[in-house]
């Protein structure tokens, strides 16, 4: 379970990015008192348009990024007070991430499996297990550099999953993605549930959102406008599709 | 955990082709290269020199200073001669490369001969046409000594009584401390310079390439304190730098060894007496904070940079701060003392050209390597500093 209280974060800008910002302001706050809750067996949308905060909030998840204030626990623990505990926890998967080029998948998986502290033949057990699941046997041992976008893909999710995480990111994870192997996140998501894993999903496509997600929560400018199940939202909707009432709620604000 | 991240990064930073050009393969060939380059266009230019027949332009009648110049040993070189009336066109032909050196000869040579008084010759020569003026100077010399004695003996003088202090030197200083000191500072200049090449390319694709391939934010993610992270990274570039030195070493040996490139036997003898396993391990121990501190800088601008071509472009500038002061060995009369053991860069320089003499004062190798201890340490903590800072990492 994923647990967000009053999560704040703020960063200090040089004079170089007030300028890029074209900003006078020192700092910049990106995300403004958020909380909500993942459940168990459940998947979490975190939705919002780009520079909402979605980002930020996932890397303070993931511990990538220290709150400014607030408190984040990963199955009760506190990431900032410990944040190797709760790393060993957590999978985090982005669509924006990139492998070692010149590693082979085998070689990658064994490094990622060491790092997360997993023992020698658990890891290869659990290799085996994910290389027969994504079909990967057949170039585990060929240079990433060289692979497909696909099977990039997989070599992804092989290393999001080796430890085993009871705790899964993923942070627009089909961006730029092929159907064939956005299918494949889609399963491994659905996967995750099924499993009782707590997911956290963000993403810009609503289709994906509608197809996956039990609960939902929408920033805007760093702040909550929406936190509730999707029986919730759909519930509440106005507009006549999701994609729809996104915008008109993301548009309802900036009018405010 | 620090040792499983710098084997992943070794395996990963010997497979990038410019790292493996840059840490193995130019710091091997580049001496064996250079010194065989060097030797060749020496020889050929010297070969050339010595067998090129000099066309000598002269200026004068037929006397007996003519008659001696025909006849200076072919040993100081062939020559022909081409007689002018006048210097005009003697120097007009000089320009045109017509003639190498003009000569221009008194017309009274018998007469001043015979009055035993100074026969004055003009050598026209161009001076960009290098050994020339050398060669004019061996043939008058030749003349110069032979009737030099013939007046002797007219005047009945005994050569020693007209000389009256005999120069006699003995130098105290053993082959090793002269070539160590007069060209010592070439090693660690060379050995420094790849050290800091070979820290280049590895802090570079360790750090802003895992940055600009986004898996920096991944890496970020999983139970490893930063700084393991931060040390296992920082072990393979600083294992880079001296790898990088040792293929130079390498190179050495193979100019001496394999490919016979020194011909000083003196300079051999003494090269070959200095690349003792006690050299090499006191030049390690100088060399290794020197790294350290490499690495720390280079992680330092490399971990902020966006890009590649960005971290390239912050790292040159260090790069001449390093490369001037290793130079500084190169310079004669530069020596360790305790103002040059505080400078970074110059101290080790300086030690190591000391070290290769078998002149080394302890105290101020303490003092040198102390003080590359301080800033190696220094420069551990700022990327330390640099690497924690989660602005800097992902922005």
């Amino acid at each position: 379970m994923i647990a967000v209280k009053n999560l704040s974060k703020s960063f200090d800008l040089s004079k170089k990015q007030q300028k890029e910002f074209g900003t006078k302001e020192k700092t910049v706050i990106a995300v403004d008192d958020v909380s909500f809750e993942c459940q168990p067996g459940r998947v979490h949308a975190l939705l919002g348009a780009n520079g909402a905060g979605k980002t930020t909030t996932l890397r303070m998840l993931s511990t990538i990024f220290k709150p400014t204030s607030g408190s984040i626990t990963i199955n009760g623990i506190d990431v900032t007070k410990q944040p190797n505990e709760a790393r060993k926890q957590i999978g985090f998967l982005t669509g924006s991430a990139g492998l070692y080029a010149r590693l082979t998948p085998n070689e990658l998986i064994d490094y990622f499996g060491k790092l997360y502290g997993v023992e020698k033949n658990a890891i290869e057990q659990r290799k085996n297990q994910l290389f027969d699941l994504l079909d990967m046997h057949e170039f585990k041992d060929k240079r990433i550099g060289k692979l497909s976008t696909g099977m990039k893909q997989k070599v992804s999710i092989c290393r999001t999953m080796i430890h085993d995480p009871q705790v899964v990111i993923f942070d627009e994870p089909t961006s730029g993605l092929d159907v064939i192997t956005a299918e494949n996140i889609i399963h491994l998501i659905q996967n995750c549930k099924n499993e009782g894993k707590t997911v956290i999903f963000s993403s810009h496509i609503m289709g994906e959102v509608d197809l996956l997600c039990d609960d939902i929560t929408i920033i805007h400018k760093g702040k909550v406008l929406f936190n509730d199940t999707m029986e919730a939202f759909r519930n509440q909707m106005v507009a006549p599709n999701l994609t729809a009432e996104f915008i008109r709620i993301v548009q309802q604000e900036k009018n405010i | 955990m620090i040792f499983t991240i710098f084997l992943k990064e070794l395996k990963d930073t010997l497979r990038d082709k410019r790292t493996v050009r840059m840490m193995i393969i130019i710091p091997t060939l580049v001496l064996p290269l250079t010194l065989s380059l060097v030797t060749k266009i020496s020889h050929n230019f010297e070969k050339e020199a010595a067998e090129k027949p000099l066309k000598i332009g002269v200026v004068s009648n037929q006397n007996e200073l003519m008659q001696e110049l025909k006849n200076v040993p072919k040993t100081l070189g062939a020559k022909s001669f081409v007689y002018y009336k006048d210097s005009s066109s003697l120097k007009t032909d000089l320009k045109n490369d017509s003639i190498q050196i003009g000569f221009y000869v008194p017309t009274n040579v018998a007469e001043l001969k015979e009055k035993m008084q100074p026969i004055s010759i003009t050598v026209f020569h161009d001076g960009t046409d290098l050994g020339m003026q050398d060669r004019a100077d061996s043939y008058l010399d030749y003349i110069h000594n032979k009737w030099q004695k013939e007046r002797y003996k007219t005047l009945k003088i005994n050569e020693s009584t007209i000389n009256p202090i005999a120069k006699k030197y003995t130098n105290v200083a053993s082959n090793q401390e002269m070539i160590g000191k007069l060209i010592g500072g070439f090693l660690p200049y060379l050995i420094i310079s790849f050290a800091f090449m070979g820290c280049m390319f590895p802090a570079i694709d360790l750090f802003t390439g895992e940055r600009e391939r986004g898996t920096i934010e991944t890496l970020l993610t999983v139970p490893v304190a930063r700084w393991k992270i931060l040390f296992g990274k920082m072990g393979v570039v600083v294992f880079s730098g001296l790898m990088a030195s040792t293929f130079s070493f390498i190179g050495i040996y193979l100019s001496i060894e394999v490919f016979d490139l020194v011909e000083n036997p003196e300079i051999l003898a003494v090269i070959k007496d200095i690349l003792s396993p006690v050299f090499i391990g006191m030049l390690y121990l100088l060399l290794l904070p020197l790294v350290v501190f490499f690495a720390g800088l280079m992680i330092v601008i490399t971990v902020r940079a966006k890009t590649f071509k960005e971290a390239q472009s912050l790292l040159s500038p260090l790069n001449i701060l390093v490369v001037l002061p290793a130079m500084s060995g190169l310079f004669p009369g530069f020596e360790l003392n305790e103002m040059t053991a505080m400078i970074p860069i110059v101290n080790i320089v300086l030690a190591t050209k000391e070290l290769m003499a078998g002149t080394l004062e302890w105290h101020l190798v303490a003092l040198s390597f102390g003080i590359m201890i301080v800033l190696a340490v220094g420069a551990v903590f700022l990327s330390y500093k640099k690497f924690e800072s989660e602005s800097t990492l992902i922005a």
